[in-house]
């Protein structure tokens, strides 16, 4: 009597595990199922897109090597790279100085600033896109390689409150020890917190990365000429000239979204972490 | 000194550009001349002479509807499932959180795939259940849908993050303790983890919010930047570029631009006070 009772709650607590199993199966297939479906399509033949199989029965890789004569892709992805590069480099090294200087450096009229940085956080893109382009016409800067790295080179609000709220949870003895063994401000930075301070500039280089590369409002308004673009804008262009080449346009997708998934793989920890911060992946 | 930098760039890049739209918003300007004074013209064009614009607001209003209720609902449900301690939780987790890096534009296009009319996978696997073809991208009222299901798989794992991490932070005990007073699973839910976790659940609705009503480019790239079929997909954001950058009318996109600010600004603080208010009356 008593085995069948214990029986039953066992068959019972199975029985959710495997409906548990199976909803999140369902969820995970709903998440994945795009990005599967863009790599099937990119291997079938344009005639046979209509085919539903994920498999296609016959693997045609050569779409992957029609894009180079479709479009300078080799070109556009290394700007690409480029410019993520350059903006990311920048944001850590000038987020985490200021970061620093207002988590650690006393000065007049501290507070009221870093309240003023944290409301310029509340201004959306659509209102600061115009006068940023109205900003960099003079100096020539639109339709150049300057306009897509020279903005977002010297740190954002965002980043600066990131590395901020890092270094105050940092003990204030790893700097008096420093100083004590005599460094100079500059030297306690760099050689002591900014070491320290790696899993914060983990998140902040790999969400500005991926921010960059994703970004498209913004080299859309810059950007004309094909050999400066990026591939969000070369993706948009493409199928506006061969909107029903839906496998170079498929090929296009996974060769520009795998290095960010590749980037997924290895930084997941930061990447989620910096999410749950921010509120970017909300787009 | 540490900050100078950075700070110019903030000053320029973030907090000029606010003041600078609000002083182009009262001029008219292609660009090329010179700007002239026109007062609130274009206040008043956009409010009482430009059906366009309320139909944008209605698509926008729709659209950030659309989006994040179902948003906020699956992350919810999304995040309960991932919050259990079974083997292989992680795996499906990274799978779930995956839309989040890849582009926006890229996915678009690839949906665009799935949503064509005679060869997308949808209508081929719904044609298999006997139900017709559906006019996803083609029909007007349709392709509203398309833009929220695309917007809600791209932001459905920003929701699960933020309260995944919440309902993480909920000690055990406190289940346990619901568990021996006769607290059913469902009731469990109820009565525990969400009022827990409110503050996530008021975060991630604010930024889904926000983003929500700025969207853009899946738009642009689902319905080749026009907003179409015919005014099908016509938000906020599309007529901001067009009166930009194709019409060249700063003056009045720039006021379009301040609308918008004063309309995310006023409804943030609005459902940032409420559940505020909300949350002293349950303690009282």
């Amino acid at each position: 009597m008593a085995t069948a009772t214990a029986n039953r709650a066992v068959l019972r607590r199975t029985g959710r595990g495997m409906l548990l199993y199976l909803a999140l199966v369902v969820m995970a297939w709903c998440a994945l199922f795009p990005l599967l479906w863009a790599l099937s399509s990119s291997l079938k033949k344009q005639g046979n897109i209509s085919d539903t199989s994920i498999v296609p029965a016959h693997l045609a890789w050569s779409n992957y090597r029609d894009i180079f004569d479709l479009m300078p892709f080799g070109r556009i992805f290394f700007n690409t790279v480029l410019y993520a590069g350059c903006v990311t480099a920048g944001q850590v090294f000038f987020c985490s100085l200021a970061g620093y200087a207002f988590a650690r450096l006393p000065f007049k009229g501290r507070d009221v600033l870093f309240v003023a940085y944290l409301a310029t956080l509340m201004v959306p893109t659509t209102v600061t896109v115009i006068p940023q382009f109205i900003l960099l016409r003079p100096f020539g800067w639109v339709d150049s390689p300057l306009a897509m790295i020279v903005p977002g080179l010297f740190g954002s609000a965002f980043g600066t409150y990131l590395m901020r709220q890092f270094f105050i949870t940092l003990p204030v003895e790893l700097e008096e020890a420093a100083i004590l063994d005599g460094c100079s401000i500059w030297q306690t930075y760099w050689r002591v917190l900014l070491p320290h301070a790696r899993p914060a500039v983990m998140v902040l280089a790999v969400l500005t990365w991926v921010m960059v590369w994703n970004d498209f409002l913004w080299p859309l308004v810059m950007i004309q000429r094909d050999e400066i673009s990026t591939l969000t804008l070369g993706l948009v262009r493409l199928q506006g000239q061969y909107e029903t080449n839906w496998p170079i346009l498929m090929a296009t997708s996974i060769l520009m979204v795998a290095p960010m998934l590749v980037i997924y793989a290895f930084a997941q920890k930061s990447f989620v972490r910096g999410i749950a911060m921010s509120g970017m992946g909300g787009r | 000194m540490f900050i100078a930098p950075n700070l110019i760039a903030v000053a320029v890049f973030m907090a000029f550009p606010l003041v600078f739209t609000l002083y182009l918003s009262l001029h008219r300007w292609d660009l090329f001349s010179s700007p002239t004074f026109i007062g609130f013209d274009n206040f008043r064009r956009l409010f009482a002479h430009d059906p366009l614009f309320w139909v944008a607001l209605r698509n926008t209003v729709i659209f950030t509807a659309g989006t994040l209720i179902p948003t906020i609902v699956i992350g919810l449900v999304v995040a309960a499932a991932l919050n259990r301690k079974l083997k292989g939780i992680g795996i499906f987790r990274s799978i779930m959180f995956m839309p989040l890096v890849a582009s926006t534009v890229a996915m678009a296009v690839v949906w665009r795939l799935t949503f064509s009319t005679d060869y997308g996978v949808l209508n081929t696997a719904l044609g298999w259940i006997g139900i017709g073809p559906v006019p996803w991208l083609t029909d007007p009222a349709w392709s509203m849908f398309s833009l929220c299901l695309v917007s809600v798989w791209k932001s459905v794992p920003f929701a699960t993050i933020v309260l995944l991490a919440a309902m993480q932070g909920i000690p055990a005990d406190v289940y346990e303790a619901a568990r021996i007073d006769g607290a059913g699973a469902g009731r469990r839910f109820r009565s525990i983890t969400v009022p827990l976790i409110r503050p996530a659940l008021v975060f991630s609705f604010v930024i889904t919010f926000i983003n929500s009503f700025q969207v853009f480019d899946q738009a642009y790239v689902l319905t080749g930047g026009k907003g179409g079929p015919e005014t099908g997909t016509y938000v906020l954001g599309i007529m901001l570029y067009q009166n930009a950058f194709s019409f060249d009318d700063i003056g009045y996109a720039c006021a379009l631009a301040w609308v918008i600010f004063a309309i995310l600004l006023v409804l943030t603080l609005l459902q940032l006070r409420l559940t505020r208010g909300d949350a002293y009356e349950s303690e009282a």
